[in-house]
């Protein structure tokens, strides 16, 4: 959808920039070690969001708005420590097999 | 026995060799610290300008020699909004502040992140 530079944020921008906020305020409460990977999947996947998806796709966009706030509170629970089992198309970051 | 007793009645004590002594005695400078500290601890103007400037300076995609107190994150810095939105957390860990995202999204450049950090009565 295009990383606005300067200019004025559209409603649905601030959106996905509060979403990001709410992700990266979630990795926080992480320890350190995961919230670097989390970290550093959100920034990927935010980023190739940005550049892939035609901007005026509202529905696309709503769509991918809605699993992420879902993703988020998944990622809330104490008990969720990385974001593998929310991106499944992701390579495996905490299964460690141990 | 009379007569020491008048002696020592007008006897004085030169009072001003205490008051002279006394000052070396007493660590001023931390009583007075503790006591600015205990009432306004807000940071100075100067104090959050370079804690700021470090933090951008810090951060991965900013070339550090650009920085100035004056750069807009965005135009001057080359960075884009997701880019803004992790420098303003940065600076919330920094000073131990949350922005709630209506003040957030406001903050694109250097000069308003320190108006807000400054005027901030809870930075730390």
């Amino acid at each position: 959808m295009g990383i606005s530079r300067g200019a004025r944020l559209s409603g649905m921008q601030k959106q996905v920039l509060s979403l990001y906020r709410g992700f990266l305020r979630a990795a926080r409460s992480k320890p350190e070690e995961e919230r670097r990977k989390i970290e550093s999947i959100l920034s990927e996947e935010f980023r190739r969001n940005s550049k892939q998806v035609d901007r005026k796709n509202f529905i696309y966009i709503e769509y991918l708005l809605r699993r992420g706030k879902k993703q988020l509170d998944q990622l809330k629970d104490p008990g969720t420590t990385g974001l593998s089992s929310l991106q499944v198309h992701l390579p495996q970051t905490n299964k460690r097999g141990h | 026995m009379a007569l020491r007793a008048a002696i020592l009645r007008h006897v004085r004590v030169p009072v001003q060799t205490l008051s002279l002594t006394a000052p070396k005695s007493i660590p001023w400078g931390s009583f007075l610290r503790s006591m600015s500290s205990h009432g306004d601890d807000h940071l100075s103007k100067e104090e959050v300008i370079e804690r700021v400037l470090s933090v951008v300076k810090d951060f991965p995609k900013v070339d550090p020699s650009k920085v100035t107190p004056d750069v807009h994150f965005q135009k001057d810095l080359g960075l884009d909004s997701l880019d803004n939105v992790e420098i303003v957390m940065a600076l919330e860990e920094e000073f131990k502040l949350e922005i709630p995202d209506k003040e957030a999204d406001k903050i694109d450049s250097l000069s308003l992140a320190i108006e807000y950090i400054h005027n901030h009565p809870m930075a730390s």
